[in-house]
């Protein structure tokens, strides 16, 4: 029987490509698995009302900063009622102070400004502050958050 | 011209069919422009480098990576570990100079188009040095975790968090987890100390074999020639030794300082970063966000990337030699302008 040598290229070419890519494949994902080792995955948000006292502790035209299990907010009253904005600039994430003259929230680290509703309006600051969702049961105010 | 005549004398001086011992590689005859100082700007940094792996070793032994400790621990080297105000000072002037000297040594390589054919690779292990220095820059001023360092961490990952697709991930493996923690800190100091080191290290070395590979820049004109050993060595010696005495009086004469601690409740009222991310910051300070971030990454892609735009120019006939006179100044002076800029605000 005369042996054929003629395919010998080929087969050795498809299975080295075939191992090589096997081989490229595990480590690719083991790599993969490495690097999701590396990067935690955000914990389970739970949304709860947290007391932060009675209205007429906040007081007119004044921002009182709370810390609210990580969540840094600026409790804001105005002649329009008591808003909660959070006090993470939207722009890199440094924090607004509320500044009582000129009734808005500034931001020292690249110079952001919001109004007393929140709204961006100057500097880079691309949004709104976020806001979070104040509650009055009697006199108590609550404010809604998401817990970690 | 001059490459051919260094060829004819290095292959002159070498009998035919012998091999090379190590006496020819360090006796390597360099060309006479090397003489020049614009030209041997490379040295510098690699002597600086050095001196920050031993510094930054000696620090290591009395750092703390933790958000409670950190601090306290700079505060101790700083204050009460005998020399630990000198080392830190050296470590720290070690930065500031290896970084100036970087941005003098590729100044000069893009004025002189010291790049084009056979020295791309040169060019592009060169650049990517550069930006781990940075990196090395930032996480290194991250660690004292005093209050610029932790708003500054804030800043700069919610900047690449900012990226699509893979900004949220990056932000995750920056600070292991939302916020910046202890987490960040300790992963930043394995950057720093670790992951970083041994980058930067391979490339510099990398750096340094593909420039003895491919050879020194051709310069018209330069024909003469000393040995690498011993002339040039004894150069480079004494310019280190230069560079050791100005450091130590740098240290003496401004010794390291720390900010007030970490505040997580509140921005340091003067965020301001180090000299060499200036410009930068205030660059994302005047622009909109995604504008001065996507011109950050282009302008370091377009710098990684600039023999072969380069190239592609002078296919179409432009003056390159002018243009890169012109781009140079230009950014250098609106570097300089945004400097100036950061001292006022």
């Amino acid at each position: 029987m005369a042996v054929i040598h003629d395919d010998i290229g080929r087969r050795r070419f498809l299975s080295q490509a075939v191992m090589g890519f096997g081989l490229l494949f595990g480590l690719g994902t083991l790599a993969l698995r490495f690097i999701q080792f590396l990067v935690p995955s955000p914990g389970p948000k739970r949304v709860g009302a947290v007391l932060i006292g009675a209205e007429s502790r906040v007081p007119m035209g004044e921002a009182v900063s709370l810390d609210l299990s990580g969540h840094k907010i600026l409790v804001l009253r105005t002649d329009e009622g008591v808003v909660a904005f959070s006090r993470r600039c939207t722009d890199l994430g440094c924090l607004v102070s509320w500044n009582k003259e000129r009734e808005q929230f500034l931001c020292p680290c690249h110079q952001g400004v919001f109004d007393k509703t929140g709204r961006n309006i100057a500097g880079p600051p691309p949004r709104p502050l976020d806001r979070f969702e104040v509650v009055k049961r009697g006199e108590h105010l609550y404010v809604s958050i998401q817990s970690v | 011209m001059a490459s051919e005549v260094s060829q004819a004398q290095v292959e002159g001086d070498q009998p035919v069919g012998q091999s090379k011992s190590w006496i020819d590689y360090i006796q390597k005859d360099l060309p006479e422009h090397l003489d020049w100082w614009p030209y041997t700007l490379g040295a510098i940094p690699l002597t600086l480098f050095g001196l920050l792996v031993i510094t930054g070793l000696l620090l290591t032994f009395y750092y703390v990576p933790s958000p409670d400790k950190a601090y306290e621990s700079i505060e101790q080297i700083t204050n009460e570990v005998y020399l630990g105000w000198f080392v830190r000072g050296v470590h720290k002037f070690s930065v500031d100079l290896m970084i100036l000297f970087l941005l003098f040594h590729v100044i000069r390589v893009f004025l002189t188009r010291a790049y084009q054919a056979a020295g791309e690779l040169k060019w592009i292990t060169g650049s990517v040095v550069l930006l781990v220095t940075f990196a090395m820059g930032f996480t290194g001023y991250s660690l004292v975790y005093d209050n610029v360092s932790y708003w500054g961490m804030t800043v700069v990952t919610s900047m690449l968090g900012n990226l699509p697709l893979v900004g949220t991930p990056l932000l995750y493996l920056l600070r292991g987890g939302e916020e910046v923690s202890g987490g960040t800190l300790l992963r930043l100091y394995d950057l720093h100390t670790k992951l970083l080191p041994v980058l930067l290290g391979g490339l510099v070395l990398g750096h340094v074999i593909v420039v003895r590979l491919v050879g020194f820049v051709d310069v018209p004109g330069s024909r003469s020639f000393h040995p690498f050993y011993p002339e040039h060595t004894m150069l480079m010696g004494a310019v280190a030794v230069g560079l050791l005495v100005l450091i130590v009086d740098l240290v003496m004469i401004f010794p390291p300082v720390l900010g007030p601690p970490a505040n997580p409740q509140e921005v340091a009222s003067d965020v301001s970063p180090p000299w060499y991310f200036s410009a930068p910051y205030m660059w994302i300070t005047l622009l909109p966000g995604p504008v001065a971030l996507w011109s950050l990454l282009g302008a370091a892609g377009l710098f990684v990337l600039y023999p072969f735009v380069d190239r592609i120019l002078v296919q179409r006939g432009w003056p390159m030699a002018i243009i890169n006179a012109v781009v140079g100044a230009a950014v250098v002076g609106v570097v300089v302008v945004l400097m100036i800029l950061d001292t006022r605000m």
